[in-house]
């Protein structure tokens, strides 16, 4: 134990000794901007850039060759059909469709001069919508981008993962039939059991029916949280349109399973007079909405929050060291972020099975609030009495100890 | 005008930070509470706390992304 911190701590030292090695001196005007890194490692992108290495320098200026991993645009307008290009720069060099300074994608006016677009147009002085127009812009051409980014890469390898694992799981399961479990299946289906329970809980006889879609949820959250905290990767969850998009399937789940009392609850809640109907339906159809958005919201802010702290923490090092020109700040910044940084890592393993877990509970709760019909309620009071009964009867136990 | 904007997102996010605080430091302290007097009950009333903590935590988190929206 003790050897492997020292052996952790050596790492780091020896990491310190790496970066002294190249500060990039003598660089006047070059101060290290945190919160153009921290976003440049949130947002998605259309490569996968993994580091810059220094080049030699240029009129004092060191130059950095980025080491990235192109990913394939794939656009699809009404001018141009679907379009494939290898890169950012391929798709730049086609001359058809340009970036805009947000890095969305819009398609240039054919037959314009290519002269360079005047800066003037991204003047500070601009108000935000004014901020969008560029130039050459083909105002009558929508482009729909289907590119594969970093993020979506990453799914479909969370999702080549997963099927991995769980068809080891499931081998398992016919291989060791009414045997103890082993290897991965051991571990895997103690959480599997664990969804099912809290399922079973709140669902009763219907859970066998969500339940592929709860352990799909709870272990593509789980997995991709996990992914998002090894190095080189994005974090998945902390993409709106990824929590969107499970946010969504949540909410067809839901709306699709309502039961008939829960459609009269909402329209015509029973018992609440005429005139407050006015008032209630609009807020209960707006409650249809706000469920999902909220687990979206919850998911994505829990997830960019921690890669924003852990990067925050390490963004310390170059902010204290002043961008390599002050090592002993540099040191001082890295002892200090580093340290904070581990601590809320470990924090962050535990936030990303207890979101996936969140996010699994919420939606079986709506699910278990929409299915459930009048008959159940019944049941449900049955089981409250029973439960109450019991606690008595310990009780009075308890009391004649 | 920015820099208004800046310390106006600020002091938001340091306001979401109270009443979270205080709405999950209530809602565990009770908790522990209710655990201590029924210690057979812990199970469920850990899945509630959970599930209450989460709807408590939704909501500073929208106050986050407002405040966040109001800086970038």
């Amino acid at each position: 134990m003790i050897k492997k911190v020292l052996l952790l701590a050596a790492a780091c030292v020896l990491s310190l000794c790496i970066m002294r090695a190249t500060p990039p001196e003598g660089e006047e005007g070059e101060k290290f901007n945190a919160s153009e890194v921290i976003l440049h490692h949130i947002l998605d992108s259309h490569d996968w850039h993994i580091t810059d290495i220094p080049a030699g320098k240029e009129n004092g200026k060191t130059q950095y060759t980025p080491i990235a991993l192109h990913l394939p645009w794939i656009l699809y307008s009404s001018r141009d059909g679907l379009k494939f290009y290898g890169s950012t720069h391929a798709l730049e060099a086609d001359g058809k469709f340009g970036l805009d300074h947000h890095g969305s994608v819009y398609a240039k006016k054919i037959g314009a001069t290519h002269a360079p677009t005047t800066e003037t147009a991204h003047d500070s002085t601009h108000t935000t919508t004014e901020a969008h127009h560029v130039e050459d812009m083909d105002e009558s051409v929508s482009v729909l981008d289907f590119s594969i980014t970093k993020t979506a890469l990453q799914i479909i390898l969370v999702g080549l993962i997963m099927v991995l694992v769980f068809t080891s799981v499931a081998r398992g399961y016919v291989r060791n039939r009414g045997k103890a479990p082993s290897g991965l299946q051991s571990f895997f289906e103690l959480i599997i059991i664990f969804v099912r329970d809290f399922s079973k809980e709140y669902l009763g006889d219907k859970h066998e029916k969500f339940l592929p879609y709860q352990l799909t949820l709870f272990f593509f959250i789980w997995f991709s949280n996990l992914l998002g905290l090894t190095p080189l990767n994005s974090n998945i969850a902390g993409n709106i349109s990824v929590t969107a998009a499970l946010a969504v399937l949540s909410f067809i789940l839901i709306n699709v399973n309502g039961s008939k009392d829960y459609w009269k609850h909402i329209f015509a809640a029973p018992g609440v007079p005429k005139p407050m109907l006015v008032l209630l339906t609009p807020v209960e159809l707006l409650g249809i909405f706000t469920k999902p958005f909220a687990l979206a919201i919850r998911l994505f802010a829990n997830i960019v929050a921690g890669h924003f702290m852990v990067l925050s923490l390490i963004s310390l090092i170059f902010l204290l060291g002043d961008n390599g020109r002050n090592v002993a700040g540099a040191s001082g910044g890295a002892v200090l972020g580093i340290a904070f940084a581990i601590v809320i890592f470990c924090l962050e393993m535990l936030v990303a099975v207890v979101q996936a877990y969140i996010f699994t509970l919420l939606t079986t709760v709506f699910i278990s609030m929409a299915v459930e019909s009048h008959d159940d309620h019944h049941h449900e009071t049955h089981k409250v009495l029973d439960t109450e009964v019991n606690r008595d009867l310990r009780l009075s136990d308890f009391n004649a100890h | 005008m920015e820099t208004i904007g800046v310390a106006g997102a600020g002091i938001g996010a340091g306001l979401t930070a109270i009443g979270a605080g205080i709405g999950i430091g209530r809602l565990a302290g009770s908790a522990v509470e209710a655990i201590a007097r029924q210690p057979e009950a812990s199970g469920d009333i850990r899945g509630a706390m959970i599930l209450t903590a989460a709807f408590i935590e939704g909501v500073a988190l929208f106050a986050v992304v407002v405040c966040l929206l109001a800086v970038l």
